[in-house]
């Protein structure tokens, strides 16, 4: 029961940085592969707010998520924007492969390569309800990416500007011809994609050690998720993100912590055996 | 035949994708208020002159010129502003937005929700299939359907000029007769419409005038009337001249433009 909750709690925040993934990649066809370093750039961001200016770690989010913002906007301009052509999925990995190394190395020169952790009151402390203990860090950042999944959603479902998004995510020819400005809608989608990674690397970085090595096991995990859920789905990543998470953390509980990482890969092959589109994905002509 | 003032010009246009020139010098003039029909064998140039218009294709060379506008270099979304909107040859609809989703889109440029609202009414009037399946994914309509709702919502920006590029294609023969019927009732509702067809026969008997290009040259322009008897060009892309009552005989139909 207690890993049962353990992992819907972990499991929404993972859900958060693979909808980030994944909402990139239903736009623009790109596989953003720095998104695991970004993750931890986010982790490190808020580390610097709350241990050099004393910000608390969710305050420190308001700086955070527009400063990832920023960023991601900023990669997407001078670098992915000019992918283009039958290749770009492709090229996109490598490309964006290369950002993931600057970034790292980085983070590396500046952070030094020691594991840090984000430390505040509720990260700590737990509550007791029904005789389960509920750390409260794990409770609040179940409640943020409730909140900013939600945010997204209304974003995409019931403004203009949301439906322009789910317009160049179905097709992009026919999203230019009723007037949607593609170019501009790929580029804040790439920042909103930042953004909301961003805000789960701080909750990221307070469940978990982490330096900038750690981008590469997260990319791992998110890409699992997302082709799980279904590439591009946003709804997919959610479910996936929630499913792989509690499946690991059950595993590690009844079976052993050795084979919980290894189950995260078994529920992708199988699912993918069955459902080559992934849980919530269509099959279509795109070719990567 | 509709009051005869020019609205687009085609002049000297050349335009291609990179491997030659598709257009060939092409030089010709859409009048206001009616309806032009350019036919032609296929790979004659038809569709790719439609993307220069509506701003998917650059020409290389030439001037296509919208009521004093070069449409030349202009993005498809300062083309659109300017009150020309294009339904492409694909079914363009999102398929997993609902029918009212689709059609508030193509007034996307639209910023006032009342006059969005006011126009999405007149459209719904028009279209009663906007109305009877709002609320349905856009994917679950029929072909004809969605080429309905497609023409719904390309009037959502009230366009001077609609360009179709060919609305028959996949559509029952019964379907068929709809679609011209509404593409004449758009025509009449004040929009001017540059249309490329396959059935050239049915869309010439609609049309008031008629362009035939060749090899991406204009072989011959002149009402749709003019067009449609010309002896040589009947016999060439029509199965043969016929006079508009007349249906040809069958054995001489070599492009089937009609399946009813």
């Amino acid at each position: 029961m207690h890993a049962l909750i353990d992992g819907v709690l972990t499991g929404s925040v993972y859900a958060l940085m693979a909808t980030g993934l994944t909402l990139i990649f239903g736009v623009m066809e790109i596989i953003n592969v720095a998104q695991g370093i970004l993750v931890i750039l986010g982790a490190y961001f808020s580390y610097t707010l709350s241990t050099h200016f004393g910000i608390d770690l969710f305050l420190g989010l308001l700086i955070t998520i527009p400063a990832m913002f920023v960023v991601g906007v900023v990669i997407e301009r001078v670098f992915v924007a000019r992918l283009k052509g039958p290749e770009k999925t492709a090229m996109s990995i490598l490309v964006t492969y290369a950002i993931a190394l600057v970034i790292e190395g980085s983070l590396n020169q500046i952070y030094s390569v020691n594991y840090q952790q984000l430390s505040a009151w509720y990260v700590n402390k737990s509550f007791e309800l029904f005789g389960v203990y509920f750390p409260y860090i794990y409770v609040y950042g179940f409640l943020l990416a409730v909140g900013l999944l939600s945010a997204l959603y209304v974003m995409l479902y019931r403004t203009r500007f949301g439906a322009s998004i789910r317009a160049s995510l179905a097709d992009q020819a026919a999203a230019a011809l009723v007037g949607i400005d593609v170019k501009r809608v790929s580029t804040i989608c790439f920042g909103l994609g930042v953004a909301i990674t961003g805000a789960g690397g701080m909750i990221y970085g307070a469940t978990n050690t982490f330096n900038a090595s750690s981008g590469a096991d997260l990319i791992s995990r998110l890409l699992t998720i997302i082709v799980l859920g279904g590439m591009g789905s946003l709804g997919g990543a959610l479910v996936a993100g929630i499913l792989m998470v509690t499946v690991e953390d059950i595993v590690g509980v009844v079976w052993s912590p050795i084979w919980s990482t290894m189950s995260f890969f078994i529920v992708l092959v199988v699912v993918l055996s069955l459902r080559p589109q992934g849980l919530f994905g269509k099959l279509s002509s795109r070719v990567a | 035949m509709a009051e005869s003032t020019t609205f687009v010009t085609f002049s000297g246009v050349f335009a291609g994708y990179g491997g030659g020139d598709v257009l060939k010098d092409v030089t010709f003039e859409v009048p206001k208020g009616g309806v032009t029909t350019i036919v032609g064998p296929n790979g004659s140039g038809k569709s790719t002159l439609l993307k220069t218009v509506s701003g998917l294709v650059r020409p290389r060379l030439g001037t296509i010129t919208f009521k004093e506008h070069n449409l030349v270099g202009m993005s498809p979304r300062e083309i659109l502003r300017l009150g020309v909107v294009q339904v492409p040859q694909n079914h363009s609809l999102f398929r997993e937005m609902s029918v009212e989703e689709n059609v508030e889109l193509g007034a996307f440029l639209v910023k006032d929700k009342k006059v969005i609202k006011s126009r999405l009414d007149g459209v719904k009037a028009m279209f009663p299939i906007v109305a009877e399946r709002a609320k349905d994914k856009a994917g679950s309509l029929s072909g004809g359907q969605q080429r309905l709702v497609e023409f719904a919502r390309c009037l959502m920006l009230e366009p001077e000029l609609v360009v179709l590029d060919e609305p028959s294609m996949g559509l029952d023969p019964k379907t068929l007769r709809s679609m011209f019927a509404t593409v004449k009732l758009m025509n009449q509702a004040g929009r001017t419409v540059l249309l490329v067809e396959q059935n050239a026969r049915q869309a010439l008997k609609l049309s008031d005038y008629g362009v035939v290009l060749e090899n991406g040259h204009v072989r011959l322009m002149g009402s749709g009337h003019e067009v449609l008897n010309h002896p040589e060009i009947g016999t060439l892309y029509l199965g043969g001249a016929i006079s508009d009552d007349v249906a040809p005989p069958a054995a001489s139909t070599t492009e089937s433009e009609d399946p009813s």
